[in-house]
This record gives structure tokens, sequence and C-alpha cells, in this order.
């Protein structure tokens, strides 16, 4: 071997090594090139702009598509009747779950990581940025804060309530995982708003009415102070309020030495109170309310107050405090076709249409009322109030009067109620279909393929709001009070003497309207007809089922079955359809609609008996909150015992999944 | 290049010309038709069938031996005496090449005698991919290796194999593929010409792979692509033409069976029928002739049809209809090969045109292959090796057929749902073909570069040093387009369905760069010991740069380019393009040895040890050391042996242990900074809009373990290896255990009050044990017949041993569990009346079956009280209080086999190669399997739905009191929860190829100057033997969307094979 060939080549070889070695340290550090790392961001205007935008769509109720949109929302109510009733509606079935459900954190990490980032950074003047804008955007988040809450309020009562992220500790996270007592959840939720208030303008910066405002956070302080109020009222002496009997946080330290802020529970019933008509004057007194012509069918949609629910555009309507977009290319939903056509199965029930008045303020049984009975839907529309005769669809009319060509799914002409169908596609459950959210405009009846803007917040809600917490307060309506009531029945074309529709209502004739009642009693005719404008008014916005709760208005259903019952099929109306259209029978395989001899009025969950809602609708104590799921008990406990966890579970609940309700 | 080689050829020595005879035969005697041919010349001939040949061949000349199977032999007739009567007798006996122990391994940086090998390597030759109609390498591999698992779960044209290597190796957000090495270089087996494959190796434990350090940790396939010859310029050409069909598909009920099956689901569940009774009247007049049209103008605007699923009465079979029943294709293949002593070239060409199944828009692969490869010794001491290798793939697909579309397939599909409307224009609302037919097109384009230098210096004899530079740059390019579709109305006018149009455009650059330095030497001492020693440095830098932009607006149709769109939606509003463009890097580093020691051959001992680095964690995790040991013994070798059994030719116990690391990101993942915390961010993709427009986005970030490192892999691999009766019978054991530790698994539970999701953390181990056997028999009969039979059995089970979950849920791994457990509930079977529903029941006091549903009636599927507790429900779903579920199946593929049989008799050959799975249980809870589900949309019906169950004694279908479906409940899971009965057996036995050729005799050949012409049939997927249920193809069941995919095609195919 040639040694010193050798040599030089092993020295080349090491020195190439080494060489290598040194330069592999610099060579192996390779950060990313085109990521953002969080210290770059939420600095600037814009990008605090672009973080509160992305949380709308999760936390904000709009259209979706393929349904009904937020006009089904109040579907599983005595308001609206979908062919598949709610197990909730049959205790037994409703069952503790095994993971997931309202227990959930996702949103509220979002908006904490947001909060916790730039407050400081606001207060210490370091975002770039117009500092209105600035302010705005942190507000808006706030807002959704606030909104998430009130989701958790409404769906679980107590809650733990979060100011920052956590760190991906057990103990810390099980610590944390304390449930506070619903009222300082409220309380947390006001100052969220108070704060939102503060930072935000009458009007957004950027995007006008398509971002949240001072506005929207006041009107929606009245509605979680009202729903606070009212529920504390409503629940006081049982386990659905802090220190009520059975109360199940009195099971835990914190619970057991909790005390009231304001001394008592009637104090925090008045507190909130107080405050939902303090907010609520804000907006209603600054926000005027949109004209109504009456004019149904009109190409030039002259009519505001209708096409406020269904315009392209909702800017232009002072009433729609909030408003989502959509756009053809970009984001559509199919509430268009479905408001054309059977509302995608979501019936307006006889209950709420016989609630509504006459034009001249009397309810409908009131003997100088005027009332033509409800053979056909022609007369239930007669000399009603305009919001009936505006909003239900009557067989024949117009649903196109533009653009007919363009809509592939668009229902020209109303047709008679298709009750006989089985796709929400097409179904009728009730008979009785609205004409909220209808746009005569077949551009947008193209299968999926509308664009018409969706309402978050409607100012009106203000009114009302003030007007029941009014009314709850002080056991009377105050000048405000009954001013916002008249504006509204005088928008509605109703006579606005309140007074003499105090006068003609009976009690006993509106058991079927569950706001009738407030801890199985039936309520005073004043009070029930505060509740009963907000019914009209709101109909089909989705606020349904979260007033029903507040007002404890289900206990009735506990002992006596109620029926959902729509149009009066078995009238002169059987008429209109084939026998085959008209299968009936509990033992029928292929009924399509319910057996006379139950009602006159068709019952869609009572048509065949082999289906769970056939003997009615009733209601369990436990339902009036929801339970958690089984895992959250596990996975906050010492050796997966559930009993050991920091979470409690709502009254009759268990922490077994699969299980019912009992005791409650 | 091409003048190079013909001079080379042309320096042919003439000469004076002798008489040349002799027997050609092997171990077990004489051999016919072996090719015998005079050495860079034309001239040769065929041994007769006593193993006989004659020629005449010039005094000085070579003759070359030839024969399928058998190693090549040269004999110079210098190295022979020319007897009295002036003729050369040359008999020569040839060497199965299945059998030769000298044979040459090709191992991690350097080769191995087979005999000598210590780790559990695994070889395939060429010959087995050879003329197998499939796509590419990895499908032509399946079954050929044991260990080396193989599954290809979709049949469309963009999806290729997805490979492991003695099963799962990691469920942590990792890779568990190989690494993939063609040539010394990171490559990929889908993007090579199969034809240029020379050999593959698969390394399979650690000790063979340990070399290869933190990239190959599951294992490394190595591949070996061939080289130029030195001799006579050879040329092949051989071609396959194919006709492929769907090897099975689902068939879909008839219309009128379709609207009984879903109105009795509708029923079930209390509601209305879906069909009313005119609208199945009208399904059966169509049905009969009586109506010719598909569906009714809608009644509520007359203007337009109907809704096709609320009022269309056809009778469609979706799939027959989506999909065309026979495809055409072909491949074609050229190479040259040549060269001096000195140095040799190798080029080659591959064209492969492959048609997909679609039906109404096409879907099409090709691949174009050019390979160059030159090989020089320019001095004694050094040899440049120079290869490039350029690939160009091209796959077209409508840009409708995404994974949705097989999901659709069933739900939308339904066989009432006209294809065309009455004017016999394609009719949408939706349906999977009008979108498919006119809704744009989706084009790829891929072009691999790779160039490899190679430098071999080698100063003294047995020390070599190399040198290698490896570059590969890939272009991807892709284009979309959506295109607005039309309906037609009932007067035949167009009106828009689809409003949207775009176009879409992607570029992606990525540049691999690679260089390995590496020595090794090597010597013997006193005979019998031998040493070798090698070590060098390997580094990787991949770089990924992308662009991409999308813009609304297409303004003439046929011109789809970014180019031509107007930036504007549907009613002329500007929407904001959408552009996006990011740039990526990663890089290793490592620095390796070996070992290798034998002792004559019967004692062998090889040692490696690596230390790597990557960039993918941050200083202070970043470098890891990874040794490993194997040691053989070959008992043959040993005196006792040599003496007394000597038919025992080879006896050899191998052990081996290593250790490796994982950092490989999990494939097709482009996540190379874990430790990094990143702002999600989003351009104009915002869905509440801002003034009519879609504004930016950002999300908080997600959280990220401080503590993330390396996995870590300990391997431990006990072999045998045997050859007996002259190495007739071969074969090979291997037990194996593989432990990944450390694994960065799935992020355990912590409280939801975190409200984002737990980072991943190195929590988890798992541990996979399995076993490979081979055996091989090798024989060729006194009548000239060989035959060669080949069986392979291996197996593995993967269990966790270590994983965060201590409450033990059933719906999370659990430590002490194997993978792919499937906990169930027991069925005790349907219950045929209401009275039997009722009397079981009654014996579950505390609750019956009520968790699972409600309504029980006859149909309804009774489940078993397991733990007696009178109510049947999943208790605390953890392994200790499992309620009524209990451990019911496995869905990992156990018993892998291959059977690969190979004949050949005077010129014939034959081969059939089957591979299956043994053992193997699946739950497919999706709608394709159960028919109508819970949610009317996502149901469908097959014909072996109709098989469910139908008490009514009336019914239109008849009664059907026992049928193996329960009956259909719309709105209801009750009866559909996973359980025993319903499990599906997806073992299967599958005849992947089978081939028959013949080779012309070379006598008849040789004077059109051809060497050898071989013409062939070859068939892919021809027959399977399952147990599955009829819709879903064993192979595939997990695929798709629930099972339903793009078919696997069988494949008929015939071509030639030309060489001159």
């Amino acid at each position: 071997m040639n040694f010193s060939r050798f040599s030089k080549l092993s020295a080349v070889v090491l020195g190439a090594v080494s060489l290598l070695t040194v330069s592999c340290k610099n060579y192996l550090d390779q950060p990313p090139l085109s990521s953002i790392t969080p210290d770059a961001y939420l600095n600037e205007e814009s990008q605090l702009g672009a973080y509160a935008v992305a949380r709308y769509t999760d936390i904000l109720p709009s259209h979706a598509n393929w349904s009904f949109g937020t006009f089904g929302y109040d579907a599983n109510t005595d308001d609206m009747a979908i062919p598949d009733l709610d197990n909730k509606y049959m205790p037994g079935l409703w069952r503790v779950g095994a993971t997931g459900g309202d227990w959930d954190f996702s949103n509220i990490f979002q908006v904490n990581y947001f909060l916790q980032k730039t407050v400081p950074n606001l207060q210490n003047g370091r975002i770039t940025g117009t500092s209105a804008n600035i302010r705005h955007y942190v507000g808006e988040v706030y807002f959704l804060r606030a909104f998430e809450y009130f989701k958790k309020l409404q769906a679980l009562g107590d809650f733990p309530i979060l100011r920052n992220t956590l760190p991906d500790q057990q103990a810390a996270l099980v610590a944390a995982s304390k449930r506070s007592p619903m009222n300082e959840v409220a309380r947390f939720i006001i100052s969220d708003l108070d704060s939102a208030a503060l930072l935000m303008q009458n009007v957004a910066p950027v995007g006008g009415t398509n971002r949240i405002s001072k506005r929207v956070a006041q009107l929606l302080k009245s509605r979680v102070a009202l729903y606070e109020g009212t529920w504390l009222k409503y629940f006081k002496g049982t386990a659905y309020v802090p220190k009520g009997p059975d109360w199940p946080g009195a099971g835990r330290p914190e619970g057991a030495s909790y005390t009231f802020p304001s001394g008592s529970i009637d104090g925090e019933i008045d507190y909130f109170l107080t405050q939902a008509m303090e907010s609520a004057k804000e907006v209603a007194s600054a926000v005027p309310l949109v004209a109504n012509t009456g004019i149904i069918l009109s190409a030039n949609n002259e009519n505001p107050y209708f096409n406020m629910f269904s315009a392209e555009v909702m800017s232009s309507y002072s009433e729609v405090l909030l408003w989502r977009q959509y756009n053809k290319t970009l984001v559509t939903h199919n509430v268009p076709v479905n408001a054309q056509a059977g509302n995608y199965a979501v019936g307006l029930t006889r209950s709420l249409v016989e609630s509504f008045l006459m034009a001249n303020g009397l309810p409908i049984y009131a003997s100088e009322s005027g009332y033509k009975g409800d053979d056909y839907i022609a007369d239930v529309r007669a000399n009603r109030d305009g919001r009936l005769n505006l909003f239900l669809k009557e067989p024949g009319q117009k649903n196109v009067l533009l653009n007919l060509a363009q809509g592939s799914h668009a229902t020209e002409i109303e047709p008679i109620p298709m009750v006989w169908e089985s796709s929400y596609e097409k179904k009728y459950s009730t008979g009785y279909a609205i004409r909220k959210g209808l746009t005569y405009d077949a551009a947008h009846c193209g299968n999926g393929q509308g664009y018409t803007g969706s309402i978050t917040f409607r100012a009106v809600e203000a009114y009302l709001n003030y007007m029941e917490a009014c009314y709850e307060k002080t056991g009377s309506l105050d000048g405000d009070a009954l001013s916002y009531w008249q504006q509204i029945r005088a928008r509605a074309k109703v006579s606005t003497d309140v007074n003499s529709t105090i006068a003609a209502t009976e009690m006993s004739k509106e058991t079927a309207d569950w706001g009738a009642y407030s801890a199985n009693r039936l309520i005073t005719p004043v009070l029930y007809n505060i509740r009963r404008e907000r019914r009209n008014e709101l109909m089909a916005e989705g606020l349904r089922f979260m007033d029903l709760k507040r007002w404890r208005a289900m206990d009735q259903m506990i002992s006596t079955p109620y029926h959902v019952e729509g149009f009066k099929l078995w009238g002169p109306m059987k008429a209109w359809f084939t026998s085959s259209q008209l299968t009936y029978g509990a033992n029928v395989n292929n009924a399509v609609v319910s057996d006379p001899a139950l009602s006159s009025y068709i019952r869609p969950h009572e048509i065949r008996s082999n289906s769970n809602s056939y003997k009615g609708t009733r209601w369990a104590m436990a339902h009036y909150l929801n339970p958690i799921a089984a895992q959250h008990f596990v996975i906050t406990a010492t050796d997966g015992n559930a009993t050991t966890s920091s979470i409690y579970q709502n009254p009759g609940w268990t922490t077994t999944a699969g299980s019912a309700p009992s005791g409650y | 290049m091409i003048m190079m080689i013909a001079l080379l050829s042309s320096t042919l020595l003439q000469a004076q010309t002798v008489k040349v005879e002799g027997t050609v035969g092997d171990a077990q005697g004489p051999l016919p038709g072996v090719s015998v041919l005079v050495k860079e010349t034309s001239v040769g001939t065929i041994s007769d069938a006593n193993g006989h040949y004659k020629l005449d061949a010039a005094k000085n000349a070579v003759l070359v031996f030839t024969y399928i199977g058998y190693t090549a032999v040269e004999v110079p007739l210098a190295s022979h005496t020319q007897k009295a009567n002036g003729i050369y007798t040359v008999n020569v006996t040839l060497n199965n090449k299945e059998n030769n122990l000298d044979e040459v391994v090709v191992v991690g940086f350097g080769t191995q005698k087979k005999v000598n090998l210590t780790g559990a390597v695994a070889t395939v030759d060429a010959k087995v991919l050879e003329n197998r109609p499939v796509r590419n390498a990895t499908q032509a591999l399946q079954g050929l290796v044991t260990g080396l698992n193989i599954s290809q779960n979709n049949g469309s044209l963009e999806s290729n194999p997805s490979i492991n290597i003695r099963g799962t190796g990691t469920i942590g957000n990792s890779s568990s593929s190989p690494l993939i090495m063609v040539d010394g270089m990171e490559g990929s087996l889908n993007a090579i010409n199969p034809q240029d494959i020379e050999n593959i190796s698969v390394l399979k434990d650690a000790a063979a792979s340990a070399v290869y350090g933190s990239r190959a940790a599951f294992g490394v396939i190595l591949i070996t692509t061939k080289r130029g010859k030195a001799g006579k310029l050879s040329v092949n050409y051989n071609n396959n033409l194919r006709s492929a069909a769907p090897v099975l598909m689902p068939k879909m009920m008839d219309s009128y069976t379709f609207g009984l099956y879903f109105n009795d689901a509708s029923q079930n569940g209390g509601s209305a029928p879906f069909f009313s009774p005119e609208h199945l009247q009208r399904i059966q007049d169509y049905q009969n002739g009586t109506i010719n049209t598909s569906v009714i103008p809608n009644p509520n605007n007359k203007l337009y049809w109907a809704d096709g699923y609320g009022y269309g009465n056809a009778n469609v079979d979706w799939y027959q209809t989506m999909f065309r029943k026979k495809t055409l294709s072909q491949e074609h293949n050229f190479s040259l090969s040549g060269g001096s002593e000195k140095t040799q070239l190798y080029l080659s060409g591959n064209y492969m045109g492959q048609q997909g199944l679609m039906r109404f828009n096409k879907d099409d692969f090709t691949r174009y292959g050019a390979t160059a490869k030159l090989n020089s010794k320019v001095t004694d001491a050094l040899s440049v090796n120079y290869s490039t290798r350029f690939i160009r793939e091209d796959y077209n697909r409508p840009s409708n057929l995404t994974n949705g579309f097989y999901q659709d397939l069933g739900r939308q599909g339904w066989p009432t749902l006209p294809l065309y409307d009455p004017n016999g224009y394609l009719f949408s609302s939706p349906s999977p073909a009008l979108g498919m037919a006119e809704g744009g097109k989706d084009r790829n384009q891929t072009d691999y570069l790779y160039q490899q230098l190679q430098l071999v210096l080698e100063p003294v004899k047995g020390w070599k040093t190399f040198g290698e530079v490896n570059y590969r740059t890939r272009n991807d390019f892709r284009h979309w387009d959506v295109q607005r579709t039309y309906n037609h109305d009932v007067n035949g006018n167009p009106y828009v369905y689809n409003t949207n149009s775009e176009v879409y455009e992607y570029a992606y650059k990525e540049n691999y760069f690679n260089a390995n330095l590496y020595s090794e030497y090597n010597r013997s001492f006193a005979g019998k010991h031998f040493v070798k020693l090698m070590g060098g440095f390997q580094t990787e830098m991949t770089k990924y740069r992308n662009l991409s932009a999308q813009r609304n607006g297409i303004i003439v149709a046929s011109i789809p380019t970014i180019a031509t769109t107007s930036g504007t939606d549907a009613n002329g509003v500007a929407v904001a393009p959408s552009v996006a463009g990011t740039y990526q890097r990663w890089a290793t580093a490592g620095f390796f040895s070996r070992l290798n020691y034998d002792y004559d051959g019967k004692y062998l001992i090889e040692a490696n040890i690596r230390y790597d680095g990557s960039s993918r964690y941050r200083a202070e995790q970043r470098w890891n050391l990874f040794p490993s040991i194997s040691l053989g013994w070959n008992v043959a070798r040993e005196k006792f042996f040599e003496d007394h059994v000597s038919f025992i030719n080879n006896f050899k116990f191998r052990g081996s242990y290593g250790q490796l690391g994982n950092q490989k990101p999990a494939d097709g993942s482009t996540d190379f900074y874990p430790t990094y915390v990143t702002m999600p961010v989003g351009t104009a993709n915002g869905s509440w809009l801002i003034n009519g427009t879609r504004p930016n986005t950002a999300s908080a970030p997600g959280l990220i373990s401080s503590t993330l490192t390396w996995e870590t892999i300990k391997s431990y691999n006990l072999g045998l290896d045997w050859g007996v009766f002259n190495n007739r019978l071969t074969g090979s054991f291997d037990l194996f255990r593989r432990r990944t530790l450390n694994m960065v698994g799935p992020a355990p539970t912590l409280p939801s009050i975190l409200g984002t999701s737990v980072p991943q953390t190195n929590n988890t181990d798992l541990q996979t044990t399995g076993f490979e056997m081979e055996v091989a028999w090798n024989d060729r009969l006194k009548n000239g017949l060989g035959y060669n039979l080949r069986l392979l059995l291996s197996d593995y089970q993967t269990t966790i041993t270590r994983y965060p979950n201590e409450t033990r849920n059933l719906s999370q791994y659990r430590e002490g569990q194997k993978m792919g457990e499937i906990w169930g509930y027991t069925t005790r079977g349907v219950a045929k009346s209401q009275e039997e529903m009722d009397a079981y029941l009654a014996t579950l006091p505390n609750g019956g079956q009520s968790p699972l549903g409600s309504q029980w009636g006859a149909g309804d599927v009774m489940y078993a009280d397991l733990n007696g507790d009178g109510i049947i429900n999943s208790g605390a779903n953890t392994q200790d209080n499992p309620g009524d579920l209990r451990l019911i199946g496995n869905s990992t593929p156990r018993y892998t086999v291959g059977a690969d049989i190979n004949l050949d008799w005077k010129g014939f050959d034959f081969r059939a190669f089957f591979q299956g799975v043994m053992k193997r249980d699946y739950w497919q809870g999706s709608y394709f399997f159960w028919g109508a589900t819970n949610n009317i949309w996502w149901s469908t019906g097959f014909v072996d739905h109709a098989d469910y169950f139908r008490a009514d004694a009336n019914h239109p279908l008849g009664q059907n009191l026992n049928a193996y479906y329960p009956r259909p409940v719309f709105n209801s899971s009750k009866n559909q929860q996973t359980q025993s009965r319903y499990l599906l057996n997806a073992a299967y036995m599958r005849l992947k190829n089978l081939q028959l050729g013949y080779t012309l005799p070379q006598a008849i050949t040789r004077k059109a100057a051809i060497q050898k012409l071989r013409v062939y049939f070859s068939g892919e997927n021809l027959l399977t033997l399952t147990k599955m249920a009829k819709m879903f193809d064993p192979e595939t069941v997990d695929g798709g969307s629930g099972g339903s995919v793009y078919p696997l095609s069988k494949v008929y195919s015939a071509g030639l094979s030309v060489t001159f």
C-alpha cells in the first residue's frame, strides 16, 4: 500500500467531514419561511378585524344552507312543528350523552386568546391603526364572548367563568372546571357587554350593519338581563336557582358558602330587570321601527316591513341592527326556495295562528271579534292582525313576481298544502306555512342558491324586552312601555287600544299557548298580552324556546300531554285532497295524516302509533337544563370516578351515559 | 453516444472458424433450450432435448450460455483444447439463479453476499415484475416479499398503493412508510419505469437499515436500476396492450324495489312513505314502458322539470352509468445497452398510456420516462458513473372526480333519479352525472428529473471511496376549472344550474439535494478472516415552494385560463381572486459506520452506527445516535455438516438488534416545523361577508408541546435461512419484534375547558411482532419441464404498550390493546315477530334496549345482554366496564400469503401468482353496507339490501322473515350498532397475475437477426375468492368513502418482447 497516498486521501476525507460537521449546526436550523408567528400578529387594526370576523359564523345565528335558516329555529315549540318531535318532549328518550355536548369551550378559547393578547396592548397603545377602529374590534370580541356565554347560560345554567386561556395541565384545568352560579355567569356576560358597548360605536366603522355595534351590545344586554331576571323569578324556590333547595352547586364548598352580590335572590331579580329596562330603552329610544304599508304582493316590494326579512341588502332598514350578507357565487342558502314551498316542513301551529288578535284588537274568541273561523285559510287571515295577514301563506297566492325563468326550484303559485308528502323539501307539516323570509324574486330560487340577507338582531326586540322587564319589575307598564307597545301594534295594523285587548282576554281560552303559563299556573291577562305581542312580532325568529324556558312555561305538560295541531284538515278543506293524500289510521302502514277521530285539526306528531310522539308532547322538569355529557365528569375526576369531579350535573340528570333523568 | 456504441460493436475480430459442440445442463441433468451465443456476434444456437448443441465459432471466441432463471456463463474457447478431430467440446453446468448462494445483494451503501447476510433482507429479481399490466412498480410488488405490505384501496388513476414493512410502525403524527432509495438516492417507487429496475432489496430490520438512520425507521426498499453491459449492443423493445374492466361494482336496485324499500324505511321510522302511490305507479309505468318520460314537470312551476328526487321515476343503475365497462391502454418500452470493458451505456424509454373508467368525461394517466446511464472506468483507480432520469406523469380527470364523488354516487344516485330529462339532456337536481360531464377538467403534470453523479476511487485494492452528489427536481403543475353547468327546462331551453365558474392554477417545485461521502475497506487474513469497514457522511436538503391562484368568471367556456377570467361572480360583482404561495425546507445530516467480520463464512457479525440530526427539532433535541448489531452462524459450513449431512447446502441462524429514530412527518404532510407556533390566517376566505366580499380571517394558534422529540424504534429479529437438496429447496424464516417508543401519539384527553386541541407529545409506545416465512422449490424434470414454486406467509400484530388513557376508554387507544380491535354488541338475532321481541325485552327488566333506540318490533335486532344487567348499553364505554360491548373482531390483515408458480417447457412459460389475506374482520358501518340508514339523504339501495326483513305476507316484494338485514328504519340507528352479525369477513385470495408466454426458437428468430422474441398474454385480478359482502371489494373495503371507491380493474393484456 502506498502509505503517503493513503494519508493524503485520509486527510482530505477527514477535512471534508470536519468541515461538514461545523456547517451542520446552522444548516439544520430551519425555521418556517412563510408562516406568521404569534408575536407578529394582532398588532394592527386590520388584523384585529380579521380575527373578530372569523368568529361570527361560529358564534352568531344566521341562515345555513339546505334548511329554512333562522326562520326554522322555532321548530319544536308551540309556535312551529316539524314531523320529528324532539326527544325533550318525550321524557325517557332524552339521555345523557357520552361525549361532547354543550360543555365545549372552543369558541371561548378563541375569544379569550384574543382578549388576553390585545386588551393589555390596547391599554398601552401598542396596536397600530385608528384608535376608534381598534377599540371597536376589541369590543366586538367582548360581545362575542358574551353571546357565547349566553348560549351556555341557556343550555346549562351554572358555568365556569373564564377570562383567560388555560395551560394544558390537568390540575389547572380541573380547578378551572368549577361551575359558577348562573347569576354570576349572567353578571359576567353583562359586564362583557358593558365593555363592548363602551368600546364600540353606534355603527361599525367598516362594514356598517354587517358588523356588530354598540346598539347590538345594548340589545343583547337587555335580552340576557331579562332572561336571567325572569328565570330567577319563575324558578325561585327550586333547584334551578343558586341557593335554591337541592341546588346541586350547594354540594361544593364554593357553592355552600355562596352569597348573592345583591344579598338575596329578589335583589338579583331586581338588578337584572333594571339592567334589562335600561339597556332596552337605549336601543328602543334611538332606533325607529320600519314602516309597514300592509302590501303583501308587490313586484317592487313597496312594503319595507315585509321586504326587511328577505332583502339582499338590509342596510337601509333601521330596525336591522346586524345582518349577514350572502352572495350568489360566494355563500348561499336555500331559504328562498323553502319559503316559497312548505317551509322545509317547519309548519306554523294552530296555537300560534290563533294567538294573533283581530285587527280590532280583540282575541278571536271575543264575542265582538268578527272572527270568520278556520274552515279555510282565507277565513283565518280575514280581519286579523296585519302580521298574520302578511305572513301566513294562502293557496293560490303568487310567490313569484320577478325573474320566474331564473328559478328552477321556484314555486310560482302557492299550492294547497302538501300535507301528504314526506320529504322536508316538499312537506307542509301543519298545513299553515309562512311568508316571512320569502322573496318574490325567483333569481334566488336555484336549488341551494339563494342569497337574501339573514337578520341576526332586530331592534323591535328591545321594545318588547322593555315592556316585559318593566311589567315584571314593577307590575305595571310605564309610559315608555305603553308607547313601545302601541308603536308595535300600530305598525302591525292592530288597534292600539291595548286595554280593550286585556279586558277581552280570557286566560282559560289561551291554554294552547305554553306562554300562558308560568310554573304550571296561568298568568295575568296583562302579562299574557305582553307575551302574546312578543310571540306574534317575533314569529319564526328563533327566540321562542328561550322565552319558554325563562318563563318556566312547560311545567303543565309534565302531567298532561299537549297535542300540537295545525290547520283544520278535517273540515271543508279536506275536499282539496284526494283520498290517497289523506290516508290515515294509527295502524295503517302508509298513513300520511292524523286520524279525524283524534281531532279535526291535523296533528303532525300523531299519525301512526309506532311513532314515539303519538301520545303527545310532554315535559320533564330536568329538561329545563341540558345534561353535561358523561365523559366530562370522568376526565375531571380522580381515578375516573365521576363523583369526585370538580363539575356537578344539572338537577335530575345522572353522570352515566345513556341514562334518562329521574326525580325531576 | 450512439456513434460510440456503433464503434464498440464494430470491433469484431475476424478470425478462423472452428466447430464447437457439447452438453449443457444444471445440477439435475441436461437442459434443453439453452441459448448458446458467440459473444458480440449474432451467431448462436439452442441446446436440443438432450442438452446437446453444435455451432461454428471463431477460435478466439467467447461462448455465452443463457437460460431464463439461470446465471449466464461465459466460456472462452481459448480455455479449452481442440480435440484431434478439430472439434472443441465445451460442456457447461448452469447455476439456477434462485439457488445461487454467491448471489450478491445490494444493502445500504454497498453490497453483501446473500449467504453472508445477517440482517433481515429480502430481494426481488426484476423478472417477476416483467409484463405485469399495472400502472406502477409498487402494484407489481404486492405480495412478492414477505413482510412488505402493499395495499391499494382505491382504483383511481392517481391513487398509489400504501406501503409498510412489517406492519404498523407508528400511530402518531409521523410516517410508517419505508424509505425508498433508487440507486442510492431517496426516490419514488411509483415514479419509475418498472422496466428499468434490475433488482430490489427490502431491508426489514433495524440492523439492515440502521445505516440510513432517521429516514429508515420502518425499513428501506433499495432499487437498483439496470446499467449498460459490456459487449455487443443489445436493443430491446417490448409492449403491452391492455383491456381493463372494473373488477367489482355494486349493483343497484331497480327503481320500483328501491321505492318500496325507501317507503318501508320511512314507515318503519313512523313517517309517511317517501314515494306516494301515484309516484310509485309512475315508476312502474316507466319500467314497463307504458310511459317514457323520466320525470314530470314541476307541479308548482310548469316551466321546469320537477326535482329528480321528489318526482323522478327513471330506472338508472348509477354505477353502470358512471363507469365504463371496458377501457384500453398501452405500454411501450425501449432499451439499449452495450459498451466496452471500460465504458458502458444504458438508455431506455418508456411510454404508458392508461385510460380510466369514467364514462362522461375522460380520466387518463400517461407516463413518459427516459433514462441514460453511463459507467466509465477512467483510470484503474477511478470510476465515474453518471445517470439521469426523467419521468413525466400526466393525469387528467373531471374536476368533479373527487372523494366526494364516491360518497355521492350512493347517496345521490337513486335509481329513480333521471340521468336525462325527457328531452334527452343530462339532468341534475343534483346528480352525479351533469357536473362530471360538463363541470370542467382537472389536469396534473408532474415532472421528475434525477441527476446522479458518483465517483469511485480505489487507490489500492480493497479500499474504495465513494463520492456521490444526487439532485432531484420535481415540478408539479395543476390546473382545474369549474364550468358553469346548465339544466334544460321543459321546452328544452338551457338555464344555469351551477352559476359558478372559476379557474385554478397551481405550481409546485421541490428541490432535493443529497450528498454522500463514504469509504470502505475490506481485507481477508489467512484466508479465513474477512473484515470490511465502512464509514461516511450523508446529508439531505429539501426545498419546496408553491404558488397558486384562482379566479372566478370564465369568459369563454372553451378557454379556461386565469388570463381569460373576468374576476366577477355570476352577478357581475367583483370577487377577490384567491392567491397563495408558501416556502418550506427541511434538512438532515448523518454520520455512519459499519463493520463486517466473518470467520470462514461460518461465524458472521455486522455492526452499524449512525449519528443523525434533523431540522425538524430544535437544537437541544436534534441529534441522536442509532446503533445496531447482527450475528450469523452458518451451521452448514461446520465440518460435521459438510461431512455428514451434505444434502444441506446452507443452514444459517441470524439474530439482530438495532435502534432507530423517526422524525419523518406523516405521508403527504408538509408539517416540517412541528416545534414552531404559527398563526392560522386566511385571506379573503371568511364566510360572513362584509360589504358583499369575503373578509380576511385569523384564529388562535394551536398549542405546541415544548418537549417534542424523536420517536425511538427498537427492533429485534431472529432468522433462519436454509438451502437443501442442492439448493432446490430453499427458504427462510424470520421472527421479529419492533417497539416504537416515545411516539408522538394522538394527544391525551384533557378536560374540555382547555377549549383547544391538546398538543401532541411523545407519550405512546407500541410493539409490533410477527413472523415471515418463505419456502421455494425449484427443479426441472427430465422431460425439460422446469417448475418453480414459491410460497410466502407473513403475519404481524401491533399492540399498544403505553397510552395516556387512564380510564381505558374504548373510543381511544388503550394500553394492552391490539391495533384494529373492533368492539361491538353480540347479535342474538332479528326478531321475527312483535311477540318475539316483546318476549325478549321482557327478559331485560332494567331498561331493555332503550339506550339504543325505541319502538322495538318485528324485524329489529335483539342484542345480547352479556353482562346480565337487564339493559343493553355500553356501560362506561371503558375496557373495565364495557356494558354489553365485547371484542368481536380485528381489522388487522392477518396471515398475508403469496404463491408464485412458474413453469417453462420448450419455450413456453407460464406463471400464476396468487396473493391474499387469510384472516381479517372489518366493520363497515357506512350506508353502502346498510342501504337505508337513519338519514334518508345518507342512504342508498343495492340489490343486496333487498334482503331485508318484511313481515307483511302481502308485501309487493314478498314476505321475508329470514332476511339478512333487519328492517330498515329512517331516523334511527338502533339496528345498525356495531355488532357481531354484520361484521364483514375481509379475507381473500386473489389471482393477481396469470401469464402465458412463448419464446420463439432462436433458430427461427436468428434469421431475422433477432436474439429473442417472446409473445405473451398477461392478466391481472382474474379471480377473487372471498366471503366479503357483494358490494365491496375485500381490498378496498376500507377505502374511498365508506368502502365506495373507484373500482380496481381486471386487466387482460397481450404483448411482445423482442431483443436484437
